[in-house]
């Protein structure tokens, strides 16, 4: 269900009511997570057995994280691990062909909770949840590429193929990527670290952490909250004020207008570029990359907008995940800025364990690109995103370096900065966009080789994209009080509002990041 | 993603955050800007139709039209309501029957058909656009050929890419062969209901190539390699479709070489498996179109036909018959007025249901001297 539909919208209505009449009782929370369970299964009602699986994994490993250590034996769960362990081994040495995939997983799983069980630390446990949380995800996500490569590797060394992933799910089980795994894997996953951090304490209710995880506003494409957030919002029933409301209504009035309006558009005009890369001359091509950035940011930071606005009408706070990032000055700036969820989970999850800053040049350095690297996988099984989060590591790197020299740091203008961050940024984005490394690659040889021919972007589009630009820049200046009048923001409101009436392209293209 | 730059601040990125007063301005500015604009739009587009008019072909989705043609009908013209029959598939717009029965009685019709329609896309198109017929005389074309095969009559699970999908019923009574999900038909249901929505459906069909804005500035020329025409056009650049006086176009008029009769394209007969009254979604929806311009007061008279029985073969004949006889009987058992008028000629009929020129003048002519028709006009 996507919130541009007319079937959000019915659904938003529906839940809005049923929320408000069980808000005086015990049971709102159970709706929100009967509301998500629609939403989420909308799309396909097997999704739910994943989500589901995710969240009573780590609800009782949090469970067993806090009791395990005081138990002196293994115990009857350990006893019943490896029973079903072995009843998994013995069906699934009988079981016909084409089950053996789902006996092996099962077996796995049912493996990794009796060591869990027979060593009962805190630190098994965070292992046990990290790596069933990421054996999903892997499986999902990566073992399509993972065994493409090894499968290349193989036939070079004359060795045998490995079967293909979707020859590892059950007979008539289709092998789809679900949406927005990376998503819910990833704050189900903060919620055990931040325990196992002693950060925040064990959630009992299993109805709330379910909430928490599956909360729909946010659970396809994020933003990715923290437990320590979001967690105690469900503990209380929501005082639902009207500037909540009305707060809501603008936020998903200005993520609907950034979708429907601005990414839509610039989304057909790429396509129309990056379909065809072999014909576009380099400024095209070029104009067309700028363009993607472009959309890219309005498509995601509208679905967050709207997230942000549904959740709030309903009295709950999601954070801040983008703040005009095509405005940073510096690289880290930029990640300052964007996808804010994101990058502060791999900053506190993955950078600062792997020591952060606090460690010497070189040791930074890798640190940084490590972070980039598995921040670029995150977003998508291919080398291109692999190398997308490697340039922006090394440009990070770099970044530091320039930072260092004064004539950078002092001399250098703002808006300069802002200029090359945004290009680098761009020049990044083609291996995101791009389909394969192949393609990536030519994109940017036909930038830099290809005479000028004219790359006919709508002189109308270059507006719009100007203007939310101007926007942007007025807003973080002296001018901004000019942009908060009253009659201002109406005016805007009413602009947004007849321009998707009047002019917004028809059909209810899906979000970019729903692919993450 | 390093934690080496300043926190952002809680605020969001943008001012447009509006307080319970700024929203109710927003939102009364909002619905008065789109209940107005297509008002005041109808002074700034210029519509005066030509003699014999009808809904050029290119503007066939374009409802908003439609109800503006209907409404500037001066009071004592009757509209012909219909398919593309009554619009003139093969013919010239002063080629059809509204021009020749004119012609006949000294009476103005309009044509109020239009191209690509089907009993169940016009019930809605009167149901929804049509409100303006009430309380005149309505002349209403029955065209069986509809119900001459369970695919016309839309009774397979097959998926049919259909004309006019806004117009036909969304959810109730459930088409099986139209497969559209549910965001499209509640949008589709909402289009035909709120008339800025079909306003805008509108300015894309007359000035946007029937796209929208964005689109139609991306849109190419068809040649290879593409050039692309809207570029750097912005909105007083826009040339629109002629509203008013359709386009010669070669495939239709008395010089066009689809305007010949049907025998020159198909010697043998054909055969129609016809659907039973009882279960034609088509027969139903006509019957529904009927009683709902009955139910508005306006004095009906329903032209059953005719259908070329030239090309058919004796038992689809037969059968043709027995619709059109079940048919009358409805209409008379509702105290419908209507005419079954005498087949045509062979080498007047375009198709199985078109006539051509030459058929159109002398279906009106017969027409005219029927005397339920003449009643009917009170002449």
């Amino acid at each position: 269900m996507l919130f541009h539909t007319w079937t959000f919208f019915i659904f938003f209505i529906a839940t809005i009511a049923g929320f408000w009449v069980l808000r005086p009782t015990r049971f709102w929370l159970h709706w929100i997570l009967l509301a998500s369970a629609v939403f989420y299964g909308w799309w396909h009602p097997y999704y739910l057995l994943l989500v589901f699986y995710s969240t009573a994994l780590d609800y009782f490993i949090v469970g067993w994280m806090e009791r395990g250590p005081h138990l002196a034996k293994p115990g009857w769960r350990f006893a019943a691990s490896v029973a079903l362990l072995v009843v998994v081994i013995v069906v699934g040495l009988t079981a016909p062909a084409g089950w053996g995939g789902l006996a092996a997983a099962i077996g796995f799983f049912a493996a990794v909770l009796a060591v869990g069980h027979w060593l009962r630390s805190r630190r098994n446990w965070l292992l046990v949840s990290i790596i069933n949380n990421l054996s999903v995800l892997v499986f999902f996500k990566y073992a399509g590429f993972v065994i493409e490569n090894l499968n290349t590797l193989l036939a070079r060394l004359g060795a045998g193929q490995l079967p293909s992933a979707e020859s590892l799910m059950p007979p008539g089980w289709e092998y789809v990527l679900p949406v927005g795994i990376s998503f819910y894997t990833f704050q189900s996953m903060s919620y055990t670290i931040d325990f196992y951090r002693g950060i925040i304490s064990r959630e009992p209710s299993f109805v709330r952490f379910a909430a928490f995880v599956t909360f729909f506003p946010q659970l396809v494409a994020g933003p990715i909250e923290r437990a320590k957030n979001l967690l105690p919002q469900f503990s209380k029933i929501p005082h639902v004020k009207l500037v909540d409301v009305t707060d809501g209504v603008s936020l998903f009035l200005v993520g609907l207008f950034k979708k429907v309006a601005l990414a839509n558009y610039l989304g057909l005009y790429v396509d129309r570029i990056y379909g065809d890369v072999g014909l576009q001359s380099g400024a095209a091509l070029a104009l067309a990359t700028f363009a993607f950035g472009w959309q890219i940011y309005f498509d995601f930071s509208g679905y967050t907008d709207m997230a942000r606005g549904v959740a709030r009408c309903m009295g709950f706070r999601l954070m801040l995940n983008f703040r005009n990032p095509y405005l940073a000055v510096s690289l880290a700036d930029f990640w300052s800025r964007w996808h804010i969820s994101l990058s502060t989970w791999f900053r506190d999850y993955v950078y600062i364990p792997l020591g952060g800053n606090r460690v010497d040049g070189l040791n930074l350095q890798r640190n940084l690109l490590i972070t980039f690297v598995i921040s670029g996988l995150w977003h998508g099984a291919a080398w291109t995103f692999l190398i997308w989060g490697a340039l922006h590591g090394l440009g990070l790197i770099a970044n530091r370096g320039l930072e260092q020299a004064s004539w950078w740091r002092d001399r250098f203008p703002p808006l300069a900065k802002r200029l090359v961050v945004f290009v680098f940024v761009c020049f990044a984005w083609v291996f995101f966009r791009a389909e394969s490394l192949s393609q990536a690659t030519t994109i940017l040889q036909r930038i830099f080789v290809t005479g000028w021919a004219d790359p006919q972007m709508p002189l109308l589009l270059l507006l719009l994209v100007v203007s939310v630009w101007v926007y942007q820049f007025v807003y973080e200046s002296a001018l901004r009080s000019w942009l908060e009048k009253p009659p201002v923001k109406v005016a805007l409101a009413l602009a947004m509002i007849l321009w998707m009436l009047l002019f917004a392209p028809g059909g209810t293209e899906p979000f970019i990041y729903f692919q993450f | 993603m390093t934690h080496e730059t300043s926190q952002p601040p809680a605020s969001d990125p943008t001012a447009v955050r509006l307080s319970a007063r700024q929203w109710l301005c927003t939102l009364g500015l909002s619905l008065g800007f789109a209940w107005l604009l297509p008002v005041a739009w109808t002074g700034f587009e210029s519509f005066k139709p030509v003699p014999h008019y009808r809904v050029p072909y290119e503007l066939s989705n374009d409802y908003w039209l439609y109800e503006r043609w209907l409404g500037q009908l001066p009071p004592d013209a009757i509209p012909v309501v219909g398919d593309s029959v009554v619009w003139g598939e093969y013919t010239a717009h002063d080629g059809t029957l509204s021009r020749f029965l004119g012609d006949a009685t000294g009476t103005p019709f309009a044509n109020a058909g239009i191209n690509g329609l089907y009993p169940l896309a016009l019930w809605g198109l009167i149901e929804h656009h049509g409100g303006v017929l009430h309380n005149r005389r309505v002349l209403l074309h029955c065209n069986l050929l509809w119900m001459s095969d369970p695919e016309a009559d839309m009774q397979l699970d097959k998926e049919q890419t259909l004309n006019h999908p806004g117009l036909v019923p969304q959810f109730m009574p459930s088409i099986s062969c139209y497969r559209a999900d549910i965001d499209l038909r509640l949008g589709r249901a909402l289009e035909r209901r709120l008339e800025p929505f079909s306003w805008v459906r509108h300015l894309q069909q007359a000035y946007f190539g029937q796209e929208s804005l964005p689109e139609w500035t991306l849109a190419d020329n068809g040649n290879h390699p593409p050039s692309y025409p809207n570029t750097y056009r912005l909105l007083p650049g826009v040339k629109g479709v002629k509203l008013s006086a359709e386009a010669v176009s070669p495939d239709r008029g008395l010089a066009s070489e689809r305007h010949e009769p049907w025998l020159a394209n198909q010697s043998s007969k054909v055969n129609m498996e016809w659907v039973t009254p009882e279960s034609s979604r088509q027969w139903r929806a006509f019957c529904r179109l009927a009683k709902r311009l009955q139910g508005r007061g306006n004095e009906l008279l329903v032209v059953v036909g005719p259908l070329n029985e030239h090309m058919m073969n004796d038992a689809t004949r037969e059968k043709h018959r027995s619709f059109r006889s079940t048919a009358v009987a409805w209409l008379e058992g509702e105290g419908i007025r209507f005419v079954v008028p005498e087949l045509l000629p062979s080498e007047e009929f375009a198709d199985a249901s078109h006539p051509l020129t030459e058929g159109y003048e002398r279906l009106a002519k017969r027409l005219a001297q029927e005397s339920v028709f003449r009643a009917w006009l009170g002449q």
